[in-house]
């Protein structure tokens, strides 16, 4: 089994909201002190890929498109367990969106040695969107199941643990196919053991610009113009629930509440 | 010398992971076991599982011979949660290092992967009732009978006393003073070993102290670590190489109480605007980050000359000077900058639910153990006079 994993370098969303800020001019944000982290989902889709390859066997390959920090996710995720790790970099790819990336990460996935599953996060933990998976899929026109948490059984047609409105739905995937990924207790990432880190610094990672990948720097322009972008300021208001007796200000409080739409 | 702080792409990946395992499966429940003066297991359950007790042994006993710079930055970031889960970590090198400095083959293939591991934890039994920083007075006792020797006496104040697989111990063979010593090997279990008190302790207090007290307890001939007499030696060796874990564990102490001091002084508010504002809370957040800031340079550059002068298993010299400035300076450093974290959260900064009133009882062992910071000053003062090495 040869899982792929595509998986994104992100702002660590977990900064003091004091501290987040974005540039009006350029629409991003702002680095500021935040370190680089792997989007939080994608933490979830290595940990499916290493449990399916612990399990079935196999190699785990992660690939990611990414600015010059990018090898240090790519470290921990082979630290993590992947074997294989792809950086695709290029200067053209600055400004790309999720179309230009979803472009790319297919020419690279094709290019790879026939992969069997191609994950991904459910979304990005910056933008949030959840678009590359399904692009990717639809670019190599394989089967997509979103929203899986787990995998069962070894070959194909392999089964995918589906998040369901009050439980989980079992989907039977014949292989070559991909999915998004969510977080669920089952997939909980684990933390890289001092001796991978220090094993996975030894491991290459293969670089390939957007010539490698056989695509020209106009495939990847970004298609979607961001026109704005602000941080939202928050407003509190307080109101005093006046009342005698405590089934009074309850019911005064209920009455407000129903105002607010709030219940 | 060079002066390069930086971090390598694996150390800095190193001290993520561990900051990570630091926020999920320590800062949260420190308090409670501080509360409770419990010896945290969860704690030595993630080293384990991290493989983090592996840092400091060699790759051919099942570690990861990683640098002694590595060392000092995994025990500095669990400090800065919980100085009890970073001295963990050094107390396990610690007993291991009189093994390392001068183990036969065989004690090293015997003892050193399940220490890497963390299958076994080991403590160092130096300290006794009437000998603490005089080293050379200890009175403990082995006598020779066939086949090895009979110990009998006291050792106090023992990290990890109580819990250890393995404890490295130091008694007397020969007459008085430094060339009488030996060092000795003691298995949990072994009859004639026994644990007596637990201390209870103003700081560190989820970590085992205790006391152990040897009853003609008979040590095999193959346990005893290099030659008899060669004791002290050994000591100091061990003592060489294990302070920059301790100055780190201090370094550590001072960043989180500042980190909380930090955060608080621009949350609070007071006369109408955050105490940030107020240029006296702003001189001492300077002065707690200078400490900090100079103490990290000392400490990385004890480590970085341990590292360079440790290889083989002798005395330091050069290394030695700095890695007594370091314990003596970043855990002045940690005392003086908890006690103004403390200051800096005023009334909350007395109360248990905040992290600093911890960092504040847990600062002061800093000054203490490995060598009192009185011991520290002989030690670095000698280094520059013309005069015999003294303790
Ligand atoms: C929590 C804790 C954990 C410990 N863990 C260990 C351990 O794992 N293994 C171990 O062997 N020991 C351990 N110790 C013991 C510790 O290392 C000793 O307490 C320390 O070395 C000081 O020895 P002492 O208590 O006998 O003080 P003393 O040596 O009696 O010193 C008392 C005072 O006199 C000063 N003094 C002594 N000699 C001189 C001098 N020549 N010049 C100037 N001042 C001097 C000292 O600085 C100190 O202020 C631990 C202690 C504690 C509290």
């Amino acid at each position: 089994m040869h899982v792929v994993v595509c998986i994104k370098q992100i702002l660590d969303p977990e900064i003091p909201p004091r501290e987040f800020q974005v540039d009006p001019q350029t629409k991003r944000a702002v680095r500021g002190r935040a370190s680089l982290v792997i989007s939080p989902f994608d933490l979830n889709a290595l940990e499916v890929a290493v449990q399916l390859k612990e399990r079935a066997g196999g190699r785990v390959t992660v690939v990611s498109l990414g600015g010059e920090e990018t090898p240090e996710a790519l470290r921990r995720a082979l630290a993590m367990g992947a074997d294989e790790a792809v950086w695709i970099r290029d200067g053209a790819l600055e400004a790309t969106d999720a179309s230009g990336t979803a472009r790319c990460l297919a020419a690279a996935i094709a290019k790879l040695d026939e992969p069997d599953l191609v994950l991904f996060g459910r979304q990005a933990g910056d933008w949030d969107q959840g678009l590359v998976g399904p692009m990717v899929a639809e670019a190599l026109g394989w089967p997509l199941v979103t929203n899986v948490f787990q995998t069962r059984g070894e070959n194909s047609p392999l089964e995918l643990l589906q998040q369901a409105e009050g439980g989980y739905r079992v989907v039977a995937a014949t292989l070559p196919a991909a999915a998004t990924i969510t977080n669920h207790e089952a997939n909980v990432a684990r933390l890289p053991k001092v001796r991978e880190i220090m094993l996975a610094n030894r491991k290459p990672i293969t670089q390939w610009s957007l010539g490698d990948l056989g695509l020209a720097a106009d495939e990847v322009a970004p298609r979607v113009v961001v026109e704005a972008l602000a941080v939202p300021v928050p407003e509190g208001h307080c109101t005093f629930i006046e009342g005698e007796t405590a089934q009074e200000k309850a019911q005064n409080l209920a009455r407000a509440l129903r105002e607010l739409k709030v219940i | 010398m060079q002066v390069d702080l930086k971090l390598d792409e694996e150390q800095r990946q190193i001290v993520a992971m561990v900051r990570e395992l630091a926020q999920e499966r320590i800062a949260p429940f420190a308090a409670e076991w501080d509360e409770r003066e419990e010896f945290p297991w969860p704690v030595v359950e993630a080293y384990r599982e991290a493989g983090l007790f592996a840092l400091a042994f060699p790759e051919t006993y099942g570690g990861v011979g990683a640098s002694a710079v590595t060392q000092v930055l995994v025990v500095e970031e669990l400090a800065k949660v919980d100085a009890t889960a970073a001295i963990i970590l050094a107390v396990q090198w610690l007993g291991a290092l009189p093994i390392l400095v001068a183990g036969s083959e065989a004690q090293k293939a015997r003892y050193l992967p399940k220490l890497a591991s963390g299958e076994w934890l080991a403590a160092m039994a130096l300290t006794e009732p009437e000998a603490g920083s005089d080293v050379a007075g200890l009175q403990a006792r082995a006598v020779r009978v066939d086949g090895g020797y009979r110990l009998t006496g006291q050792k106090k104040f023992i990290s990890h006393g109580a819990i250890a697989d393995v404890l490295t111990t130091f008694a007397r063979t020969g007459g008085p003073g430094a060339k009488g010593l030996s060092a000795f090997i003691v298995e949990k279990g072994a009859p004639g070993v026994r644990v007596g008190r637990i201390e209870r302790k103003l700081g560190l207090r989820a970590s085992n102290t205790a006391e152990i007290l040897f009853d003609d307890c008979f040590v095999p001939e193959r346990h005893r670590i290099g030659e008899e007499g060669e004791g002290f030696s050994i000591a100091m060796r061990t003592l060489d190489r294990s302070r920059p874990a301790v100055a780190a564990q201090a370094l550590g102490i001072a960043e989180g109480a500042f980190a909380a001091a930090l955060q608080y002084a621009q949350e609070r508010r007071a006369f109408g605007q955050e105490i940030a504002r107020f240029q006296a809370i702003q001189f001492m957040l300077a002065d707690m980050a200078m400490g900090i800031e100079a103490a990290r340079g000392l400490v990385y550059r004890a480590a970085h000359l341990v590292e360079e002068e440790g290889r083989g298993g002798g005395r330091l010299t050069t290394a030695n000077r700095y890695s007594a400035m370091a314990k003596c300076f970043a855990s002045d450093v940690a005392m003086q900058v908890t006690i103004d974290a403390v200051q800096i959260l005023g009334g909350y900064g007395y109360i248990r639910d905040f992290p600093v009133e911890r960092f504040m009882r847990d600062a002061k062992i800093t000054q203490i153990y490995e060598g009192t910071n009185q011991i520290q000053r002989i030690i670095i003062a000698r280094s520059y006079l013309d005069l015999a090495p003294g303790p």
